[in-house]
């Protein structure tokens, strides 16, 4: 084997590995995020612990693949598209890291929530549930590096920002109600912004992902959901 | 290797089959054939797996998806992605060390919808490492046993919710009927037309139940046939138009003829649902109400596809509500409570066919001009 092609492959192997440390961080925090979504809307214990304790692992992880994305910079000089997949993978790695505290924290205030009696949590079962959707197929749109997929979740979180808008309405009603709900109500405020914030990092992804593979940037307005009725309820 | 002996073996074993046994000389021609087949095996590991009725996967070094055969692609569709990447995977993939050739272990994943899945994984041999695949993964779903043991649940505790209300209302009457209003019979016909009303409320409910438990129950297993616009327009016309002529609406429908695979069955249940939920709840005062059904074909985010439309010019739906009209049992407050209203089962049940199908739902509405329910079917 000469010298060229043993270089360009294992050049090609470390990009390969890159992406596979991503697509473990997705895997960990699709998993965070699902166990952390299923702690509090089906009020299991057994479930909240989890997302916790694989915090490490994905930090790990993070850190991980940031040496690996400096160590390919500083000796392989990438180019064009390679380049771009480096300097996206710095972010999205970010985000997903930032995705798995954010699950991890639903899932530590899912374990002190005490819901005798609460509110419903329909809303926050299908914000969970669409929020879990749009992360999966990002993470899927950055493992096929797919353009139109990427468009598509980015789109997407409109959704999302309508069912938070949805859900503070909601609960600021029951607070208002009987101040005996704040309590469990502002839990379930954090929670609801956490999972809109989760969805806001997957818009992230879904942008990275798209610069990666087209080299263009989407446009920094992205179409949002419920804003007009927030600002009413926050003034 | 392995692989190749098989090849081998089943080639020799179907090749002797209506050969006459015993017959030395031909079982050595045989075997120098089969020497030669050994060397140069002429199925690809690919087209093998294909024929497996079990789901496989090939997986690189690095744990990305090579190959997913015929049937991996039937079972799990879109959710392969997730599933290859879970953390179940990966651990089961870091016990094959080299030394340990074949591990397992078992994921959960939740969305598009939930699934449980044994998964085997296997390290390749060197004979069969010339491409890139390096671990094959057979994958055994287990979805239907879960989802069948969380509905029994969830069956108990929404039917025992949504019930009680109607069946405490009956024995409120049969309690008055038995007491105070004994013998007068003008009261009593009044309060069995109420309880008769209650116990075809009651009816409706379970069977509204059933039919989202049903839906469930199939939502992990990929719809199988065709569906025809033709047959689809046909079909929703027969099975509304009566309500819509007594109800005074004009019911419209368009259609391309177009055909895209799922189960039609059940696209024309999402329809009907659909047109009912207009005739219900978008009755304005000022005009006779119109609902047009229409399908065409439509492209979303690069796929092609078939988009089947109801839209109405009714009283719309304020769109506080929009998010959450596919929620169980969540209903629009002041809505159609005239007559009769519904569970907030329809669209839950329209929600799970459509995930289903991959599509995607959507409902746009302004307030006084009207609701457009989108259903949307990939075409592949």
């Amino acid at each position: 084997m000469t010298e060229a092609t043993h270089t360009v492959k294992s050049y090609e192997q470390e990009l390969e590995h890159l992406r596979s440390l991503m697509r473990q961080m997705g895997g960990l925090v699709e998993r965070q995020t699902a166990q952390a979504v299923k702690a509090i809307v089906d009020g299991d214990d057994e479930a909240a612990i989890e997302p916790p304790e694989l915090d490490p692992e994905v930090d790990e992880l993070e850190r991980e693949a940031e040496a690996l994305a400096i160590r390919i910079l500083a000796l392989r000089s990438p180019m064009a598209v390679d380049l771009r997949t480096i300097v996206a993978a710095l972010k999205i790695t970010g985000d997903l890291e930032r995705i798995g505290d954010y699950a991890s924290s639903i899932a530590r205030r899912a374990m002190k929530l005490d819901m005798e009696g609460g509110p419903s949590l329909v809303g926050l079962r299908s914000m969970g549930r669409l929020v879990q959707d749009n992360l999966r197929r990002a993470i899927d749109a950055l493992a096929n590096e797919d353009r139109d997929a990427s468009v598509a979740v980015w789109q997407a979180d409109a959704a999302v920002d309508e069912l938070y808008t949805a859900m503070f309405r909601e609960l600021m009603t029951y607070m208002m109600e009987d101040p005996r709900n704040i309590g469990t109500c502002i839990h379930l405020m954090f929670v609801a912004k956490n999972l809109e914030r989760i969805g806001d990092h997957t818009t992230n992804i879904a942008e990275r992902v798209y610069y990666a593979v087209t080299g263009e940037m989407l446009p920094s307005v992205r179409p949002r959901g419920g804003r007009g009725n927030m600002a009413s309820l926050q003034s | 290797m392995l692989l190749t002996a098989c090849v081998a073996t089943g080639w020799l074993t179907g090749g002797l089959f209506g050969w006459s046994l015993g017959c030395r000389r031909v079982t050595a021609r045989r075997a120098r054939i089969r020497r030669e087949e050994r060397r140069a095996p002429v199925v690809s590991m690919e087209v093998l797996l294909d024929l497996l009725p079990d789901a496989a996967v090939l997986l690189d070094g690095h744990g990305a998806l090579r190959f997913a055969n015929i049937e991996a692609k039937a079972t799990f569709g879109e959710a392969l992605g997730t599933i290859v990447r879970s953390p179940g995977m990966f651990a089961a993939l870091r016990k094959l060390d080299g030394v340990t050739l074949q591990a397992s272990g078992s994921l959960v994943i939740e969305v598009p919808v939930r699934r449980v899945v044994r998964v085997a994984v296997r390290l390749l041999p060197d004979a069969l490492t010339t491409g890139p695949a390096r671990v094959l993964a057979i994958l055994s779903d287990h979805s239907e046993m879960d989802a069948v043991e969380r509905m029994r649940a969830d069956f108990v505790a929404y039917a025992s919710h949504e019930l009680r209300t109607p069946l405490a209302a009956l024995s409120g009457f049969i309690e008055t009927l038995r007491g105070p209003a004994a013998n007068d019979p003008q009261a009593q016909q009044q309060f069995l037309g109420i309880m008769a009303d209650q116990a075809a409320r009651m009816q409706r409910l379970i069977e509204q139940l059933l039919e989202l438990s049903r839906v469930e129950m199939l939502e992990h297993r990929k719809p199988r046939g065709r569906i025809e616009a033709a047959s689809v327009i046909e079909r929703v016309r027969e099975e509304t138009v009566a309500a819509c002529t007594a109800k005074g609406v004009v019911l419209d429908t368009a259609y391309e003829p177009l055909s895209v695979a799922g189960d039609e069955e059940q696209i024309i249940r999402v329809l009907v649902n659909l047109v009912e939920n207009a005739l219900k709840y978008a009755k304005v005062e000022e005009r006779p109400l119109r609902i047009r059904v229409r399908i065409e074909a439509q492209t979303q985010h690069g796929r092609a596809g078939v988009v089947f439309v109801v839209e109405d010019d009714g009283a719309g739906i304020d769109a506080a509500h929009l998010p959450r009209l596919t929620e169980r049992f969540y209903r629009v407050e002041g809505r159609g409570r005239t007559s009769g209203a519904g569970y907030g089962l329809g669209l839950a049940i329209v929600r799970h066919i459509v995930d289903r199908h991959g599509g995607s739902f959507e409902i746009d509405s302004v307030v006084g001009k009207g609701t457009c329910c989108q259903v949307w079917l990939p075409v592949a």
